[in-house]
């Protein structure tokens, strides 16, 4: 807590993107009431609810599209499952990653080099190519399978960063001297290391995040990812698909674009915010 | 020779890396203390000496590659949980960098409640705070000055006086203090020492001594080591080693130590290049 | 050994006669403040000290005294942007009118630093680049400053030699060589523009004892070759003893005692001094508890009133709770302090209130 405190005040970085995140968060969290203000009882995604291809209006402050839906509805739904597969990825990678990382970090040895040469190993697997054609032979992914599919290439990142800090914290002195006061390895993982590790993991985790929300853009504007869902990245696959920008009608478009951008620029801003806060030499001259 | 030494080296040999970029940290190390009549023994030399890792050796965080390092005649890294304990309890560690021994994470009083509880050396909150108490006195400091402080706010000096009190909690057989005064001032230089001399003479605790610095072996006394390439090449008592010294090593380390007194000049002879660089 | 006052003069430098020139630098009441979340900093404060030209100059203190910052604002390096700093540097490199180094604007202290005065910065050693031979970088430096590179290559052969080094030395990398040939190197690039002044911080620490003194030797022979004063800062009491001419003992920002080295510190003036001195082991003779100082040091922002050694000094009077004593020559001649009879013979200054001299002038008694 006292470390956020300092890094709220340090870091205007931190700051805005946490601001930008909390802001998207919040909407998502508040998906069913704004949709109630916002279209009453009309489910957003029934086609022909209104006229198609309606320019933007005090009724529809983003328009209509192609299957007459309210466009700001369907943000306000596609939001929350971008957020929640892109948060759910993240947060999988960084588990798995900081349990590998710690494990070969702090035991070293043999144990060391085997997760390694697994890490290693999935580090160079082309992974966008290879998401595509899994997502391609199994039509039906739920978000929660689609974020385990991407959490299964991204966690090397994490595993990295997270064993070379390992390695680093392990030599320091209060590591002997917890063993000379006769703390066990696990206590000493969970009360010596962890909390200093603590700021790389959350920087792991923002990481993360951002390459799934990448990679899920990626895959559902090709048409890769579950059809049966919306979310933003389908959003802009639809209205790719309607050619909206030769028609004029750009803000079905750069709707979910920003919205897009938003939340990149707000996971990156805390994720460098955070690493130049804990890691100094990136504090530029000072 | 019926009670093994409470604390021995047989002959530990460490060795660092393989093959091209081997190097030999200690060769054939012998040490013993025993448990019935305290010591004060310094290993002194320069760096690369190996004297660290003999002190890590005993302290049971360096396996030596052969010979033993042993606690009551046990192979320390075959100790059982029980017999863990003890050695812990009895062979305690002062170490050189009094910053990096806190974990910066938490406050002060966590090294004393932690060592404790890990060690059982308390019933109920009013016996704990009178221990804490006693130990800050053994070492000079004030509770209110200390408890209550994250590390980084303390001076060098008090950090190392903390560490001290911790030892003293434990009441421990053995300190083993690796450069514990190198990173101080002048001024606490003494004073820490002086704490060493009178835990061995009021409380019988024994204490091994690493530093690189002649002149602190030879105020604390008793006997020294003096340690070149991972061998010890002189050993006896601190005074008589340091007024009559035998081996060329040692000869030339006195030679090149500044005394204090500008009339009593380095020593006269230069020394060769060769055997500095 | 190495305090023959015999000095070969230099080509090119004309000789100064020590006597009737200025000195070669005059610290007159400097101040660094830094503000800081916890108040102003006064890392140094109120600060007096005089070089003379090819002296050896001993400046001592503990952590936190002040000593880096001092040797900082000499050069005009403080790295923060936000300081205020009060007082004169005035340097006279060539015995005429002095120029006052804190009015120098970059350009000139830059050329002041190469040409005039060179700095050994403490942990410099290791400030090689590990990428180019040790001859380049000699070269580098005193292309930098304007000498063609023919020349440079010229002079670097006898720069190693007069640091004790071969000349096969300049073909070799940093990391070919030990750490006591790396802060000779750095000590050959120093003396490349043939500076008056070389302030050294901390040269020796982190080098083991007999590496240590070859180190201080080198220096102290540059003295006698190069006809250069010499600044050495350093913790260490005993290192001064062996090396230089006169010292100066800082606490708390200040310089609280200064005078020749062998009556400094075998007859201490100030109870800081004779703190130190006793907390320092010897060998040989009989093993005496030492004392060691009471206390901590204080901190740069919150310096203690009166005389800032006050409330750690075993010869506490009423007024030193108040009343800053002031940094002063003694007379010469003898007299009784801490029970014993101390004779001033060389020109010693002290701030300390046990000598009369060193209260302020209508200060209450």
């Amino acid at each position: 807590m006292r470390a956020f405190v300092s890094l709220w005040q340090d870091s205007g970085k931190f700051k805005l993107g946490f601001i930008i995140t909390a802001i998207l968060v919040a909407v998502a969290l508040l998906k069913q009431p704004l949709l109630a203000l916002h279209l009453g009882d009309i489910n957003p995604l029934r086609e022909a609810s209104f006229p198609i291809f309606l320019d933007p209006s005090r009724e529809h402050p983003l328009g209509t599209d192609r299957f007459g839906r309210d466009v700001l509805g369907l943000v306000f739904v596609g939001l929350p499952t971008s957020l929640q597969v892109a948060f759910m990825a993240g947060g999988l990678s960084t588990v798995i990653g900081a349990v590998v990382g710690f494990v070969a970090g702090y035991k070293g040895g043999k144990v060391d080099t085997t997760l390694r040469t697994i890490t290693d190993a999935f580090l160079v697997i082309p992974t966008l190519p290879l998401i595509i054609i899994l997502a391609a032979y199994s039509r039906n992914l739920t978000s929660f399978q689609l974020a385990l599919v991407l959490a299964a290439f991204s966690w090397p990142f994490a595993a990295r960063t997270i064993r070379s800090q390992v390695l680093s914290l392990r030599e320091r002195p209060y590591i002997e001297l917890a063993k000379m006061t006769n703390m066990s390895d696990s206590q000493i993982i969970v009360q010596e290391v962890f909390p200093n590790m603590a700021p790389y993991v959350a920087i792991g985790f923002a990481t993360a995040s951002v390459g799934a929300a990448f990679s899920l853009v990626g895959l559902t504007v090709l048409g890769l990812a579950p059809s049966n869902q919306m979310d933003l990245g389908t959003l802009i696959s639809l209205a790719w698909g309607w050619g909206v920008i030769s028609l004029g009608k750009e803000w079905i478009f750069a709707a979910p674009v920003t919205l897009l951008i938003l939340l990149f620029l707000g996971l990156a801003l805390v994720q460098q915010g955070m690493e130049e806060f804990f890691n100094p030499r990136l504090r530029g001259q000072s | 020779m019926s009670n093994p030494p409470l604390l021995q080296l047989e002959k530990a040999t460490t060795i660092f890396g393989r093959g091209a970029s081997e190097t030999v940290a200690n060769k054939d190390v012998s040490l013993a203390l025993d448990e019935h009549e305290s010591r004060l023994i310094s290993i002194v030399g320069e760096s690369g000496s190996g004297k660290t890792t003999a002190a890590r050796c005993l302290l049971g965080l360096q396996k030596p590659t052969s010979g033993q390092a042993l606690w009551r005649g046990k192979d320390i890294y075959k100790l059982k949980k029980q017999e863990r304990f003890m050695f812990r309890r009895e062979v305690q560690a002062v170490f050189q960098d009094p910053y990096g021994i806190y974990n910066p994470f938490y406050k002060i009083n966590r090294v004393f409640d932690l060592t404790i509880s890990k060690f059982k050396l308390a019933d109920g909150n009013t016996e704990k705070l009178e221990l804490i108490d006693d130990a800050l006195k053994a070492v000079n400091l004030r509770p209110h000055d200390v408890l209550g402080r994250y590390p980084h706010q303390l001076s060098g000096g008090e950090r190392q006086r903390v560490m001290l009190a911790r030892a003293y909690l434990v009441k421990p057989k053995v300190i083993v203090a690796d450069e514990a005064i190198s990173m101080l001032d002048v001024a606490v230089r003494a004073v820490i020492m002086n704490i060493l001399m009178d835990f061995r003479e009021n409380l019988g605790i024994s204490t091994v001594f690493i530093t690189h610095d002649l002149s602190a072996a030879y105020y604390l006394g008793g006997d020294i080591m003096v340690m070149q390439r991972g061998r010890v090449v002189e050993t006896g008592s601190s005074v008589d080693v340091m007024n009559n010294p035998q081996d060329d090593y040692t000869k030339l380390l006195l030679s090149s130590i500044p005394s204090p007194d500008p009339d009593q000049r380095w020593g006269s002879a230069p020394i060769p290049v060769a055997a500095a660089d | 050994m190495t305090t023959t006052p015999t000095i070969e003069p230099k080509a090119g430098r004309a000789q100064l006669d020590r006597k009737t020139t200025r000195p070669l630098l005059q610290i007159e009441n400097l101040d660094i403040h830094f503000p800081t979340p916890n108040g102003l900093a006064r890392v140094v404060d109120g600060c007096n000290l005089t070089i003379n030209h090819n002296e050896l100059v001993g400046i001592a203190g503990e952590s936190g005294s002040g000593k880096t910052t001092l040797v900082e604002a000499i050069l005009q390096i403080i790295r923060f942007p936000n300081r205020i700093s009060n007082g004169r540097v005035m340097f006279s490199p060539d015995g005429n009118e002095p120029v006052d180094l804190m009015q120098l604007n970059k350009r000139q202290m830059r050329r002041m630093r190469g040409e005039h005065i060179a700095y050994i910065p403490q942990g410099s050693m290791n400030s090689l680049n590990p990428v180019m031979r040790v001859g380049a970088q000699i070269v580098d430096a005193m292309v930098d400053h304007g000498i063609s590179d023919r020349q440079a290559k010229e002079k670097v052969p006898g720069l190693l030699a007069r640091v004790g080094l071969e000349e096969r030395v300049a073909r070799l990398y940093p990391h070919e060589l030990s750490g006591g040939m790396k802060q000779r190197v750095i000590i050959a690039i120093a003396i490349s523009l043939e500076p008056e002044l070389i302030i050294a911080d901390e040269p020796s620490t982190a080098l083991d004892v007999n590496v240590q003194r070859l180190i201080l030797e080198a220096l102290a022979n540059l003295r006698q070759d190069m006809n250069v004063a010499i600044m050495i800062v350093s913790h260490d009491l005993p290192v001064h003893a062996q090396l230089v001419d006169r010292i100066g003992i800082m606490y708390a920002g200040q310089i609280v005692e200064a005078g020749d080295i062998r009556s400094t510190v075998k007859k201490s003036l100030h109870p800081y001094t004779r703190g130190l001195m006793g907390a320092i082991p010897s060998i040989g003779g009989p093993r005496e508890r030492l004392g060691g100082i009471l206390g901590t040091t204080p901190s740069p922002s919150n310096w203690p009133d009166g005389c800032r050694f006050h409330n750690r000094c075993p010869h506490k009077m009423d007024i030193c709770t108040s009343v800053q004593p002031l940094l002063v020559p003694l007379a010469a001649g003898p007299r009784t302090v801490f029970g014993e009879e101390i004779d001033v013979l060389a020109a010693r200054d002290v701030a300390c209130h046990l000598y009369p001299e060193s209260t302020p002038e209508g200060a209450a008694t």
